[in-house]
């Protein structure tokens, strides 16, 4: 299939009004659950991939694409609104936004967030259309000694900037690859890990795992402490988006944008890293610095540019390398294969049409969103107001139904809230979940493409230095651990002086 | 930030674990084949890395936490729970385990809607009016979507079937 053959084909896909529908539904679903405090675009796109079963692979992928989308805007919403981020990416926007929301421009932030985030994601999708299909020809040429060293480099980014210790990322990684093992060997066909039962024979269910890792904790967190939050929103007030505001504005939104494109495209980065550099970023640039923080329009458009510009460029790697790049893109990669649906450089090749479907798709959803947000700025208030204690019994049936209609399987009812659990568990010992989840999405890909490697090399560990692509990786690799290594003891170090700085108050408090 | 014995209680756990798993479970629960050519085709060679790299960070986990100056008890995290929270995650833990039984019997419809209205009486009962109405309206619509809609046949118990 030529270029033209397959975007004519993707058109033929998206120029049908259920595309637009599902899309739309997408982006309105993402944007409410964004904008609830409590609910997070993940636990969104994760409820809402068992209902993409009983669509055909186009219109579920967009729907899921269009949550996500939402989703990261609908965060800025409450940020600006009652300083409460709807997702942690969001954290950023809250800085400026808030303290705008204080003085009565609570209108003119939205809007600036609005404008911001449609503009990054705008870009950020024309990044993935330029470098997806470009590393997807050049990924062609890997075998598995390069795909092998490529997921290790992916997997010690994600364990590493993922929590606040690279260990506890790399244990969590650890227990994901473990449970990814469970089932029967592929070549052997002898049970691994099964403990006789023939439901594990097959592997545990991903999507179990995956909302059970990501929407139970959340329930168990709220039911432990089941406290009313009291959450104060803000006015619109009379201030609108000037244009000239807007204009002055645009290079902190394309140096975000550029910013979140070259973060999102690395795997493991996430939202929340690309948004701080943003702002951090156009503090230091801008001539107003000394405003950030008190209520700069400006903070907001960068950090919400750097926020949005991860959105499409997270689909680089997990479209052409068959990678993904953060838990949201985790979650759809289950939504291909649900559908028969392999990501990688092959999609390129054998659904050339779905891609291109996409990536038309993803354009149109820019545009959506600019609908839709509008529309949901001025209904926040309706939407703040669902009571937790509804949403989160809530959330339980939803999970409960669309688990088991993955499979039809009551265990995997079972496996859910047991992960659930142990979410719950790491989240109060703070081990983060995100590379647990990647690992175990991961680890049947890294060990079939270790053992090829071995067949080919005959059990010769030096396969994994073959070349310049393995070579590369390796180096990758190894320079990412010494520089989140070098990360986490500066923020250890500064910790111990935060310790040391509050036991001094103290001590002098209580001579006082 | 947790303290300084929270994360050396970690560090041990994660390595007893790991210990457990390749002296215990590994052994017990891989069944490897006589004859393996190569070493790192057998099935329990992956798991055993994985084993080993886990038993590692556990030990640095241990070590680093051993090492580090005490955590002041005003900046660590409290991870001790009080009683009414205790009490409130055994009664969520029940209904959870509940709901697992409770699937084959009732059917999903049935065990969702008690769950529903449990969890919001756990969480204080406020807005109960609402909570019963959606109780009962929320597992409908999802038992129609998934039959009618999705085709997936919901388990309907022994007791009382939806059509």
């Amino acid at each position: 299939m030529t270029f033209l053959e397959a975007l004519s084909a993707g058109f033929t896909l998206v120029a049908q009004w259920e595309s637009i529908f599902f899309l739309g539904l997408g982006v309105t679903i993402g944007v409410i659950a964004g904008a609830i405090p409590g609910m997070s675009a993940t636990m969104a796109v994760a409820l809402t991939l068992p209902f993409t079963f009983a669509l055909q692979p186009i219109f579920g992928i967009l729907l899921l694409l269009g949550v996500y989308k939402g989703g990261i805007f609908g965060g800025s919403i409450p940020a600006i609104l009652i300083k409460t981020p709807g997702t942690p990416a969001s954290s950023a926007t809250a800085l400026d936004g808030y303290p705008m929301a204080e003085q009565g421009r609570a209108g003119e932030a939205l809007s600036m967030s609005l404008y911001a985030s449609c503009i990054a994601d705008l870009i950020s999708n024309l990044a993935l259309i330029v470098f997806a299909a470009w590393l997807a020809s050049f990924a062609l040429n890997f075998g598995p000694p390069e795909m092998f060293t490529l997921i290790v480099f992916s997997l010690t980014i994600i364990a590493g900037v993922s929590g606040d210790s690279l260990v506890k990322g790399i244990v969590a990684a650890g227990l994901g690859l473990m449970l990814a093992t469970i089932g029967l060997d592929f070549i052997a066909g002898t049970e691994r890990l099964t403990f006789g039962s023939i439901d594990m024979r097959g592997g545990l269910n991903f999507i179990a795992v995956l909302i059970g890792l990501f929407a139970l904790p959340e329930i168990i967190s709220y039911m432990r402490k089941s406290e009313a939050q009291d959450h104060r929103v803000r006015g619109m007030g009379y201030s609108r988006l000037k244009w000239l505001d807007f204009r002055r504005c645009l290079k902190s939104i394309f140096r975000g944008s550029a910013i979140g494109v070259f973060l999102g495209a690395i795997p493991g980065i996430g939202a929340a890293p690309s948004a701080f550099l943003s702002y951090s970023e156009a503090r230091r640039a801008s001539p107003n610095r000394e405003n950030f923080g008190k209520g700069e329009l400006e903070g907001v458009a960068a950090a919400e540019a750097g926020n949005n510009g991860v959105a499409g460029a997270t689909l680089i790697p997990l479209l052409s390398l068959g990678i993904p790049g953060d838990v949201i893109t985790a979650i759809i990669i289950g939504a291909f294969m649900v559908h028969n649906l392999t990501p990688g450089p092959l999609l390129f090749l054998n659904n050339a049409d779905i891609v291109y479907a996409l990536f038309i798709g993803l354009i149109a959803s820019s545009l959506l969103l600019l609908i839709i947000g509008s529309i949901a700025i001025r209904l926040f208030r309706y939407i703040a107001d669902v009571p937790s204690n509804l949403l989160f019994p809530g959330v339980l049936v939803l999970c409960v139904f669309g688990v088991y209609a993955v499979n039809n399987s009551i265990f995997d009812v079972a496996v859910m809230l047991v992960m659930g659990v142990v979410g719950y568990i790491m989240l109060l010992l703070r081990v983060p979940a995100a590379p647990f989840l990647i690992g175990f999405i991961l680890g049947p890909m890294l060990e079939n493409n270790f053992r090829q490697a071995m067949l080919m090399s005959r059990g010769d560990l030096s396969i994994f230095a073959r070349g310049p692509i393995t070579i590369l990786f390796l180096c990758l690799t190894a320079f990412s651990v010494v520089m989140i290594i070098r990360a986490t003891m500066r923020a250890a170090r500064l910790k111990r002086e935060m310790a040391t700085y509050a036991k001094t108050s103290q001590a002098s408090g209580t001579q006082d | 930030m947790l303290s300084r014995r929270d994360e050396i209680l970690i560090g041990l756990g994660v390595m007893v674990l790991a210990a457990f798993t390749l002296w215990w479970i590994i052994p017990n629960f891989i069944a490897t084949p006589r004859r393996v050519p190569i070493k790192a085709l057998s099935p329990a060679f992956w798991p055993k890395i994985i084993a080993w790299v886990v038993l590692i960070c556990g030990a640095a986990l241990t070590l680093r936490a051993a090492l580090a100056p005490k955590t002041p008890n005003a900046v660590a995290d409290d991870l001790s729970v009080s009683r009414a929270e205790g009490l409130r995650l055994l009664a969520l833990g029940a209904i959870l385990v509940g709901i697992y039984f409770a699937l084959p019997i009732l059917g999903m419809v049935w065990v969702c809607m008690i769950a529903f209205a449990l969890l919001l009486l756990l969480s204080g009962g406020g807005n109960l009016g609402w909570g019963l109405v959606t109780a009962v309206v929320l597992p409908l619509a999802l038992y129609f979507f998934f039959t009618k809609v999705a085709g997936v046949a919901i388990p309907q118990g022994q007791i009382v079937r939806l059509p």
